[in-house]
C-alpha cells in the first residue's frame, strides 16, 4: 500500500542520506574530537531508535491493516513490557549522556598554561587583545571606549599599558599551543563560534566569557558570529589564521602596544575609527560594493538617492551618512544602517580619511 | 422538582439576537470556532512571513524588497505567530474548548462568560501584533527570542520603534487572554464531570491540554514579567537587561543590567510553551491513533503518569537553550542530565502509540494518515533534541541549521500534521458533514513530504556548521556551494507545500457547505462528544439528561461485544 | 449549593466551589509573577553596584489601611454567612474605604519619592521598587473592582446570606493582596 511503500523509501533514504550526505563536519582543526565522537554515538543510538520504531510501525501497518468482521485485540496495558522498555531506554539515554558530560568537563576546564587572547565584539566586527609581556590584561571599562581608545583601556593601569592592541577582525595563533579566550561585547550579544574547531561561546555585554581549544591545523579560519546581533549579524565575520610559532611571533610583534596606540599621530585616523567602529563590516576601500556603497573613488562624485534625487558626495555628504544615514540611502541600497553620535573631530578624520580614497 | 428541570441543574447562558448568537457568544463550540477562525488566518499570515525568507535564502537578490532589516522582520513575526498566535491559541481554545466540555459530559465551560472575554481579549492580541507591521518602523526583527540588548536597540529592525513596544504589548494581552481561558479550562476538568467520568476515565487528549493549561499558567508569567522589563528597558531607559553598552560611537545611558538574567526568564517560559504546544498534539495522536486502529490505547496509566512527568520536568530543563549563553558552566552538567531524562517519558509515550498499532485492525483512513506521518516525523524531531540536550554536544550545534531543523521537525511538522488528522477527525462532530477524502489524502501526502525533505537536509548542513538567522551565506568560504543549491530546492518545496494549504482551506470551506452529510458517529469513536443527541450538539450539548459514563473510553475491541466499539455512556447491560 | 452543580454529575476533586478553584488558581498564578519579580530582585541586589533604596515612612501606614481594608473585608464575609446584613455592609463599606486609602496613599509614596529625587530609571533598587509597587497596584484596582460590583449587589439585599460565596471570595482575594504586599515589603526593607 502507498503508505508503507512511501514511508519506506523515506526511512531508507534517510538512512543512506547519512552516508552519502555532501553536507558533514567540516574538517577538524582542533582538539574537539571528542565532540565529534559524541556526536557520531549520538547517530547510532538514534538511528538505531529510528529504523527500529519505523519500521515496526510499518511492519504493524501491513500485518494489521482493517478486516471486516475481524476485532483487534483487547490489550490495556502491559506493565513488564513498559518497564523493560523504560530500561532499554534509560540505558540508551546513559550511553549518549556519559560521553557528552565527560567531554563537558573539559571544555569548561581552562588549561592552567596556555595562550591568553581577548576577543572583542561589537556590531559587526571582531577585534583582539593580547596581553603583553606582563600576561594580564588591563582593565577595561565601557565609559572609556572612543575611536582613539577602541578598546576601553584604563589608562591609568599599568597592566595594560603592554596590552598589544589587533584593531582588526583578523587574529593568529600558533599552532599545537593551548589558547584560552577572553570574550567580551562592546554594545549587545555576540557568539565567537569557529566551525573547524568546533568551538563556540557568546560574548555577553557587561560581563566575560571564556573559550578555549588548542588549533592542530594549519591555515585561515572562519569566524561567524552565532547569536543574532541584529542587521549586520550575517557580516560580521573575522578570521583566525593558525601559524607556526615563529611566525606567529613575527604577526604578533607587529601590532602596536596600548601605549603606542595612544601616542599615534592622527594620520591615519579615519581609518582607525572607521575600523574600529566596525564601518569596515558592510563598506569596502576597494571598490567591491557590499551591504554599503563602496568608499573609494566615492568623494567629489555625484550619487543618487532612493528617493531621485542627486547629491554631491562632499564633506555635509559624509557627515550626514554617518549621524543621520536613514535620510539619505543611496539607490539601490537598503536603509539598515543605525545612527553613528560621532564627535566633530572623529568626522573630520573620516572625511580626510574618503578624500584619501578618492585621490588615485 | 429541580431534578427534572429541563437543563439539569446546569446553568447555562441563553443567547439573545444575533450578537449574542455569533459574535459574543458563551457557547464553547462557537468559542472554539472563533479561536480557530483567528488562529488559521493568523498562521496563514505567518506561512507567508516564511515563504518570504524562503525566497531570500533560495533565490537571494530575486527580490529587491528583500533587505536584511526586512529579513529578519519575517523571521521574528513567523515565528511569534507561529508559536503563540497560531498553535498555542489554536490546541488550547480551539480544541481545547471545543472537547473539554463536550468529552466530559458537561453543557459548558465552568465560566462561559470568562471564555468568551478570553477570545476577544486574544483577538485583540492579534490585533495589536498585526498593527505593528503598519507601524513607520515596521514589525520587530529581533529574533522571536527577542534577546536584549538588541530587540531594543537600533540596528534591529523595530528595536527604537514601535515595533517591539507592540510586539510586547501583544504577547501582555495575550497572556491575559490564556490565562482567562486557562483558568476556565481547569476548573472545568477538575469539577465538572459527567457521573462517572472520573479523572481517570478522561481521554488522554483532555489530560494533555489539562497538563498543558498547567503549563502555560505556571511559565507565562516569567515572560510577563520579562516583557514588561524589558518594555520598560525600551521606554523608560531603565537598565534590567542593559549593561554598558557602546554603541553607535558613544556610549548609552544604560548600565548595570544583565542580558543573561532576560534569558532565565524567558526559556523558564519558553521551554514549558514547547510542551504546551506538543502535549496537545500527543493528545490528538491518542484518540485518533485508538480510533481508527479500532484499538484501545496501549498503556494508559502510564500514558497519563508519562504526561505528568513531561509536565513536571519541563519545568527544569529551560538552560539547555542557554549551554552556550554565558551563565555557569556547571550548570550545564544539571540541565543536561534534565533534559536527556525526559526524553525517556516521553519515548514511553511513543512506544506505546506503537505498541497501541501492535495486533490492530487498522483503517487507512485521512487521520490515520496523519498519525502515522506524526509518528516517522515526531521521532526524527525528538531524537534530534537528544543531540541538542547534550550540553557539549550542543557546542558545534547551537545557532546553526540542525537546530532549525529539529525545532520545525518537533513544533511545526509534528504537531501540525496532528492538528490536520484532529480538523479532518473532529470536522464531522462541528459541521456534521465530512471533508473530501480524496482532496484530504493530496493534501496530506504533499504536507508530509514536503515537509520531510524541507527540514531532514537542514541537520546536515548544521553538521557543517551553517548558522541559522543568516540573511545571506555568501560571505563565508567554508560554505560550499551546494549549500545554495540546497537551499534553493527547499524553497521549492516550501512554495509546493505552502500552495498545498490551500486544498485544504478550499477542502474545509467546500466541505463546511457541500460535503457529504455525516452519519452521527462515522469514526465509531468511543468517546462523549460523538454520543450527544443530535450532531453537530445543540445548544448545552446533551439535551436534558447529562450522560453518565460507566467505562475509559477506549473499550474499542471489546471481548463480548458484537460492533467493535463500546461508546463511554453504554452501560455493560445494555452492550450488544 | 453551587448552583452550576448538575444533579447528575462526577464529584469534583477538590471540595470546593467552581468560583473557589477559578480563584484559588488565579492566585497561583499571580503568585508565580511575584516569585518572578522576587527572583529577579535578588538576583540583581548581588551585584557589587546595588545601592538601596530608602524606604519612605508613608508605606508603614499604607499597610495598616491595607491590614483595616482586609479585616473589612473578612469582617463582611463573616457578617454574610451570619445573615447579618447591617455587618454586612459596615465591612464592605471599611473595606472599600481602606482599600482606597491603600491605593491612594502608594500613590502619594511615589509622589513623595519623586520629590525626593529618587527617579525610575536612575538605579535598579528604584526601578523594581516602581514596577513591583505598580504590578501590585493594578492587581489592587482589579480588587476594587470586584469590591465594586459585589457591593453593589449587596448593599441593597435582604438576604445577606445569599451574598457570602462571593464576599467570601472577595475576602479571600484581600486577604491574598496583603500577604503579597507584606512581602515584598518585607523585600525591600531588608536590602
Amino acid at each position: 500500500m502507498a503508505f508503507v511503500i512511501i514511508t519506506t523509501i523515506i526511512v531508507i533514504g534517510s538512512v543512506l542520506f547519512n552516508f552519502i550526505t555532501p553536507w558533514w563536519f567540516t574538517p577538524l582543526a582542533s582538539n574537539w574530537g571528542s565532540l565529534d565522537q559524541t556526536i557520531v554515538i549520538t547517530l547510532w543510538v538514534t538511528g538505531v531508535a529510528f529504523v527500529l520504531i519505523s519500521g515496526f510501525i510499518l511492519y504493524c501497518v501491513v500485518k494489521f491493516r482493517y478486516r471486516e468482521g475481524h476485532k483487534a485485540k483487547y490489550e490495556p496495558e502491559n506493565p513488564k513490557l513498559e518497564l523493560w522498555l523504560t530500561v532499554v531506554t534509560t540505558i540508551g539515554v546513559i550511553v549518549m549522556l556519559a560521553p557528552g558530560l565527560i567531554a563537558w568537563q573539559d571544555y569548561i576546564d581552562l588549561p592552567e598554561d596556555a595562550l591568553e587572547v581577548e576577543g572583542v565584539g561589537q556590531q559587526w566586527t571582531w577585534s583582539y587583545r593580547f596581553p603583553g609581556d606582563d600576561g594580564i590584561y588591563g582593565n577595561t571599562n565601557g565609559r572609556l571606549i572612543s575611536s582613539k581608545n577602541t578598546f576601553g583601556i584604563d589608562p591609568l593601569d599599568a597592566y595594560g599599558q603592554d596590552d598589544i592592541l589587533v584593531r582588526d577582525n583578523k587574529v593568529h595563533l600558533p599552532i599545537n599551543t593551548p589558547v584560552v579566550f577572553q570574550l567580551r561585547s562592546k554594545d549587545v550579544l555576540h557568539d565567537f563560534y569557529i566551525p573547524q574547531f568546533r568551538a563556540k561561546m557568546d560574548l555577553v555585554p557587561g560581563q566575560h566569557t571564556n573559550l578555549w581549544f588548542i588549533p592542530t591545523v594549519l591555515g585561515t579560519f572562519e569566524v561567524a558570529c552565532a547569536e543574532f546581533c541584529g542587521t549586520g549579524h550575517w557580516a560580521m565575520r573575522g578570521e583566525i589564521t593558525v601559524d607556526e610559532m615563529a611566525d606567529f611571533q613575527t604577526w604578533l610583534s607587529q601590532h602596536p602596544t596600548f601605549v603606542e596606540t595612544m601616542n599615534e599621530s592622527s594620520e591615519g585616523r579615519g581609518r582607525q575609527i572607521v575600523q574600529s567602529l566596525g564601518c569596515v563590516a558592510c563598506h569596502s576601500d576597494d571598490g567591491t560594493t557590499r551591504i554599503g556603497p563602496t568608499w573609494r573613488g566615492s568623494f567629489g562624485t555625484q550619487r543618487t538617492l532612493v528617493n531621485g534625487e542627486t547629491m554631491n558626495i562632499d564633506e555635509a555628504y559624509i557627515k550626514k551618512s554617518i549621524m543621520n544615514p536613514s535620510i539619505q540611502i543611496a539607490a539601490g541600497f537598503a536603509s539598515i544602517m543605525p545612527a553613528y553620535n560621532l564627535s566633530e573631530d572623529e568626522l573630520d578624520a573620516i572625511v580626510e580619511y574618503m578624500k584619501n580614497l578618492s585621490v588615485e | 422538582m429541580e431534578q427534572n428541570a429541563a437543563y439539569e441543574g446546569q446553568q447555562i447562558y441563553h443567547p439573545k439576537g444575533w450578537w449574542g448568537h455569533y459574535v459574543f457568544s458563551q457557547d464553547h463550540k462557537i468559542i472554539a470556532l472563533q479561536y480557530t477562525c483567528v488562529a488559521l488566518a493568523i498562521g496563514l499570515t505567518g506561512m507567508f512571513l516564511s515563504l518570504m525568507m524562503r525566497m531570500q535564502l533560495g533565490f537571494p537578490g530575486l527580490f529587491d524588497s528583500i533587505d536584511a532589516g526586512s529579513y529578519y522582520q519575517d523571521v521574528t513575526m513567523h515565528g511569534m505567530i507561529m508559536i503563540i498566535y497560531l498553535l498555542t491559541a489554536l490546541f488550547l481554545g480551539g480544541f481545547g474548548n471545543y472537547l473539554i466540555p463536550l468529552m466530559l459530559g458537561s453543557r459548558d465551560m465552568a465560566f462561559p462568560y470568562v471564555n468568551m472575554l478570553s477570545f476577544w481579549v486574544y483577538f485583540l492580541s492579534v490585533i495589536i501584533l498585526v498593527a505593528s507591521f503598519f507601524v513607520p518602523s515596521g514589525p520587530t526583527g529581533a529574533g522571536w527570542t527577542l534577546y536584549p540588548p538588541q530587540s531594543i536597540l537600533e540596528g534591529t529592525p523595530g528595536g527604537d520603534g514601535a515595533g517591539i513596544l507592540l510586539m510586547l504589548v501583544s504577547l501582555a494581552v495575550f497572556i491575559v487572554a490564556f490565562t482567562m481561558g486557562g483558568l476556565n479550562y481547569i476548573t472545568t476538568v477538575l469539577q465538572s464531570r459527567a457521573r462517572g467520568m472520573k479523572m481517570m476515565r478522561m481521554p488522554l487528549i483532555i489530560w494533555c491540554i489539562f497538563l498543558a493549561t498547567f503549563l502555560g499558567l505556571l511559565a507565562f508569567p516569567a515572560l510577563f514579567v520579562g516583557a514588561i522589563m524589558l518594555t520598560f528597558d525600551r521606554v523608560l531607559e531603565t537598565s534590567f537587561f542593559m549593561p554598558e553598552i557602546f554603541k553607535g560611537g558613544e556610549v548609552l545611558d544604560y548600565g548595570g543590567g544583565s542580558p543573561v538574567l532576560f534569558q532565565h526568564l524567558f526559556w523558564f517560559f519558553g521551554h514549558p510553551e514547547v510542551y504546551i504546544i506538543a502535549l496537545p498534539a500527543f493528545g490528538i495522536i491518542s484518540e485518533l491513533i485508538s480510533c481508527h486502529a479500532r484499538k484501545n490505547i496501549f498503556g494508559y496509566n502510564m500514558m497519563v503518569w508519562a504526561l505528568i512527568a513531561i509536565a513536571g520536568i519541563s519545568f527544569i530543563v529551560w538552560a539547555h537553550h542557554m549551554y552556550v549563553a554565558g551563565m555557569n558552566p556547571y550548570l550545564g552538567f544539571f540541565f543536561a542530565t534534565t533534559t536527556l531524562i525526559i526524553a525517556i517519558p516521553t519515548a514511553i509515550k511513543v512506544y506505546n502509540w506503537v505498541l497501541t498499532l501492535w495486533h490492530a485492525n487498522i483503517k487507512m483512513t485521512v487521520p490515520m494518515l496523519y498519525c502515522l506521518a506524526f509518528l516517522i516525523t515526531f521521532l526524527i524531531g525528538g531524537l534530534t533534541g537528544l543531540f541538542l540536550g547534550n550540553v557539549s554536544v550542543d557546542v558545534p550545534l547551537s545557532d546553526t541549521y540542525f537546530v532549525v531543523g529539529h525545532f520545525h521537525m518537533v513544533m511545526a511538522v509534528s504537531p501540525v500534521l496532528a492538528l490536520f488528522g484532529g480538523l479532518y477527525h473532529w470536522f464531522p462532530s462541528v459541521t456534521g458533514r465530512m471533508l473530501d477524502d480524496r482532496l484530504g489524502t493530496i493534501h496530506f501526502w504533499i504536507t508530509f513530504i514536503g515537509t520531510y525533505l524541507i527540514y531532514f537536509p537542514m541537520h546536515y548542513i548544521g553538521f557543517l556548521g551553517v548558522p541559522r538567522r543568516y540573511y545571506s551565506n555568501q560571505q563565508y568560504d567554508f560554505i560550499p556551494d551546494s549549500v545554495a543549491d540546497l537551499n534553493q530546492f527547499i524553497t521549492i518545496c516550501a512554495l509546493i507545500v505552502g500552495a498545498s494549504q490551500f486544498i485544504l482551506l478550499y477542502n474545509f470551506v467546500n466541505s463546511a457547505i457541500r460535503g457529504k452529510k455525516a452519519p452521527k458517529n462515522p469514526w465509531g469513536a468511543c468517546t462523549l462528544e460523538w454520543q450527544t443527541l443530535e450532531s453537530p450538539p445543540g445548544h448545552g450539548n446533551w439535551g436534558d439528561q447529562l450522560p453518565v459514563v460507566y467505562r475509559w473510553p477506549y473499550d474499542y475491541g471489546l471481548p463480548g461485544a458484537t460492533a467493535d466499539f463500546v461508546p463511554q455512556n453504554v452501560p455493560d447491560e445494555q452492550i450488544t | 449549593m453551587d448552583r452550576h452543580k448538575p444533579i447528575n454529575s462526577e464529584p469534583g476533586i477538590l471540595k470546593l466551589s467552581h468560583a473557589q478553584v477559578f480563584l484559588y488558581l488565579l492566585l497561583a498564578v499571580v503568585t508565580i509573577l511575584f516569585l518572578f519579580l522576587t527572583n529577579a530582585y535578588v538576583f540583581r541586589m548581588n551585584f557589587e553596584d546595588w545601592q538601596p533604596l530608602a524606604v519612605p515612612s508613608l508605606l508603614w501606614v499604607n499597610t495598616c489601611s491595607l491590614v483595616v481594608a482586609s479585616m473589612g473585608m473578612g469582617w463582611a464575609a463573616r457578617a454574610a454567612k451570619a445573615n447579618n446584613k447591617n455587618n454586612l455592609k459596615i465591612g464592605l463599606f471599611v473595606g472599600g474605604l481602606f482599600a482606597l486609602f491603600f491605593l491612594t496613599g502608594q500613590f502619594l509614596a511615589w509622589q513623595q519619592l519623586i520629590a525626593y529625587g529618587y527617579f525610575l530609571a536612575d538605579n535598579p533598587a528604584n526601578t523594581f521598587f516602581y514596577l513591583i509597587t505598580a504590578l501590585h497596584g493594578l492587581h489592587i484596582s482589579g480588587g476594587i473592582v470586584a469590591w465594586i460590583v459585589i457591593t453593589k449587589k449587596s448593599w441593597k439585599t435582604d438576604d445577606a446570606k445569599s451574598r457570602s460565596a462571593q464576599v467570601s471570595l472577595l475576602a479571600t482575594y484581600w486577604h491574598y493582596l496583603l500577604l503579597i504586599w507584606v512581602m515584598m515589603f518585607g523585600l525591600f526593607l531588608s536590602t
